[in-house]
């Protein structure tokens, strides 16, 4: 007897679209958006997008528009997140 | 608030002929109006401007950058690692 493994990961990420997301990237990035939709590979199309490196002084860079990122070097998603605090 | 479901493929297909940032995971930026593109993410940018840090490094006519999605992990021989392609809303000075 096997129990239930519980919801997918496209599943749980499905759950998002529509709201904000935080994610963490492999390297010293994160980036804050609005998810709007992703793939098989968890690439995804985000906007109202905040890029933020992490650097000793916390750099963060802006962008309003679409972004396609690419899912390779994600590490980790937080729904609703807001990001690193600056 | 309008909410559009929009896969990766869709937007991609969205932006042809449009200017893009393509930012890499080394830092590198390049700048120009995305030509085409296929499955594997590989794409063709043409009037490229390349930006090291921030700054102006190199102008191609055509360039084109090699995606690397795929589920083989055993092919790294990944010229390029792509963090995203930018849509440029607003006016850049691609020209």
């Amino acid at each position: 007897m096997f129990s239930k493994s519980g919801p997918a990961v496209p599943e749980l990420v499905d759950k998002c679209i529509g709201s904000r997301i935080h994610i963490v990237m492999k390297n010293d990035k994160e980036i804050v958006g609005t998810l709007l939709g992703f793939d098989d590979f968890v690439n995804m199309v985000l906007e109202d997008v905040t890029e933020f490196e992490i650097t000793p002084e916390g750099r963060r860079i802006t962008k309003l528009d679409q972004i396609l990122l690419n899912g390779n070097n994600i590490t980790m998603l937080i729904p609703g997140g807001e990001g690193p605090e600056v | 608030m309008s909410l559009r479901k929009q896969t990766p493929s869709d937007f991609l297909k969205q932006i042809i002929g449009r200017p893009v940032v393509v930012k890499l995971n080394s830092g590198v930026d390049y700048r120009g109006v995305l030509a085409c593109l296929d499955g594997y993410m590989n794409i063709a940018v043409e009037q490229t401007e390349e930006y090291v840090n921030g700054q102006l490094k190199n102008k191609y006519g055509d360039a084109f950058l090699r995606g690397n999605n795929g589920k083989s992990s055993r092919t790294r021989h990944l010229l390029f690692l792509t963090t995203w392609w930018h849509l440029c809303r607003s006016q850049h000075d691609i020209e």
